[in-house]
This record gives structure tokens, C-alpha cells and sequence, in this order.
């Protein structure tokens, strides 16, 4: 995903990446980092939030303007409305490379 | 807005914290970071989406999931496309590593097409591109195809469609 930003940046066309990860999107180098605390899968907001899933988009095209440097990572001050613990995000059944880790023994 | 930082891993649990972390330290740092200047006002840009959630119309062949069942390591590497117009119900999403029933119900948590209409209709923004575009974001050990050919087919059709800003938005 980062890798593909980097394409779309180099191509001429200015992007702006919205992630929780902000320190692994920050790794991969990518041009600018709209870093907010949402969970995994609803990165806009919650389901049929409408005023939170614009206001998120309009903070990543206010980034265009207000961004200088490469790099750049903007912390975005949304709060999400349950704590994580009563966040649901994982997949029904572990994904296949958590299932693959733990067989391996890596995890 | 200012003193506020995002704790990457607020949401994560241990165990996922504890893989990001080592694949972040597998990243070779980058020489470069690639910088392209906005070349208009925000409300004269075209802005496509983009989303790592693994979405795809019904009219079009959807992510392959049994593949990664079957190869845990392997991520499908291809693209999609995304009309502008599309609803929840015109659309599946496949991706086996998050809750994707969110996403089915709004589609806008994800690749937020009814805010963008409604900024293009107020005039913040120009236009939202008649296209916008998903990939599946777990890669697994290669993501030379999704970094060489879908990369490069993505910005091939960003520009023929005369996009001047692209949001991303991993999942």
C-alpha cells in the first residue's frame, strides 16, 4: 500500500495517506501521513457517520495545502466513540498468516 | 490538534502490535521520499480514493481469498476499480484480516464517496474522479506485483481520468 502512494507521488499526483499505523506508513516513506486513532477497517468513521467520515476526509485535503516538507505526518485529534476494548474490528476466523505464525512457532 | 499524538497501537491488541513493530524494523529506511507539489486549488482538484479493503463492484471478479487460504503468505496482488456511484449493496469486500461487515453496511467508512460528492457539490473540492480504487492490503512476501504492474496500471488510469489528488486510506 505504501508502495503504492509512493508510485502515484512519483507519477506527479500529490498524495495524502490516512492510517492509525502512522510509525509503519512513516517507515515506508511515504509523502504525507494523515495519522488519526480510528480502528482497523473504519478509518473514515462509523457506520453512517456522515459529519465524522467528511470532516476526516476534509483533514486529509486540508494536508495538501498545509503539508512542506516530505514526510510529513499531521495527528489528527478524532476521538473514537468506544474504548478500545469494546472495539470490534478483528475477522470472524484469525486471518491465515496468524493461523501460518502460530504453526511456525514464530508467534 | 497540535499536542495531540496518535497512539499507533490503540487499537491493535499485543500480538498484532508485536508483528507491525518487527516488520517496521525489517523496513530498510527510504533514500527517498517522493514530493509532488498540488498544482491547483483544492476547489478546482479532481481527488480519487483509494482503499486497502479488498473492495470490488458485483459486476467485476472479486479478491481472491481462497488463494491466501491456501497460501498464507501470498496476498492478491491485483486492482479495482470503484465507481464514484456506488453503493453498499453494488459492492463485495473481501479481506481476511478485518471485520468487513462495517464496510458492507457503508462503503463511506472505507472509500468515503458520498462525503466526496457532497465537498465537490459545495465546492470544496473541484470534482470527484468518475473512478476510485481499492488493492488488498496484505501482501504477504512479495508485493513486487502490486508495487510494479498494479502501481503503475493505478496512476496509468488516475491520469487518464485527469485526477489531481489522491487520499489513501489502509484498513
Amino acid at each position: 500500500m505504501g508502495l503504492v502512494a509512493r508510485r502515484i507521488e512519483e507519477a506527479g499526483i500529490p498524495t495524502v495517506t490516512i492510517n492509525l499505523i502512522w510509525e509503519f506508513q512513516r517507515a515506508l516513506g511515504m509523502p504525507r501521513v494523515a495519522a488519526l486513532e480510528h480502528p482497523f477497517g473504519r478509518p473514515y468513521g462509523e457506520v453512517d457517520d456522515r459529519n465524522t467520515q467528511s470532516a476526516v476526509l476534509r483533514a486529509a485535503l486540508e494536508l495538501f495545502v498545509s503539508a512542506q516538507q516530505p514526510g510529513q505526518v499531521e495527528h489528527l485529534d478524532f476521538v473514537w466513540h468506544e474504548e478500545p476494548k469494546r472495539t470490534r474490528w478483528h475477522p470472524p476466523e484469525p486471518a491465515p498468516i496468524i493461523r501460518y505464525m502460530k504453526e511456525q512457532g514464530k508467534i | 490538534m497540535r499536542d495531540h499524538q496518535v497512539d499507533a497501537f490503540r487499537f491493535s491488541g499485543r500480538l498484532v502490535k508485536k508483528i507491525i513493530l518487527a516488520a517496521i524494523d525489517a523496513i530498510e529506511p527510504p533514500t527517498n521520499i517522493p514530493w509532488a507539489v498540488p498544482t491547483k486549488p483544492l476547489a478546482e482538484s479532481r481527488v480519487a480514493l483509494l482503499t486497502t479493503a479488498g473492495v470490488s463492484m458485483h459486476d467485476d471478479v472479486p479478491f481472491d481469498m481462497e488463494g491466501e487460504r491456501k497460501d498464507p503468505v501470498w496476498g492478491d496482488p491485483i486492482w479495482r476499480k470503484v465507481r464514484s456511484d456506488a453503493t453498499s449493496n453494488a459492492i463485495d469486500v473481501n479481506h481476511l484480516h478485518i471485520d468487513t461487515s462495517y464496510i458492507k453496511s457503508d462503503i463511506n467508512v472505507a472509500l468515503p464517496l458520498q462525503p466526496l460528492a457532497d465537498l465537490a457539490a459545495a465546492g470544496i473540492v473541484g470534482s470527484a474522479a468518475p473512478n476510485h480504487y481499492s488493492i488488498m492490503g496484505f501482501q504477504g512476501e512479495d508485493s513486487s506485483t502490486l508495487e510494479n504492474v498494479s502501481g503503475p496500471e493505478i496512476v496509468r488510469s488516475m491520469r487518464d481520468e485527469e485526477v489531481d489528488l489522491a487520499i489513501l486510506a489502509p484498513v
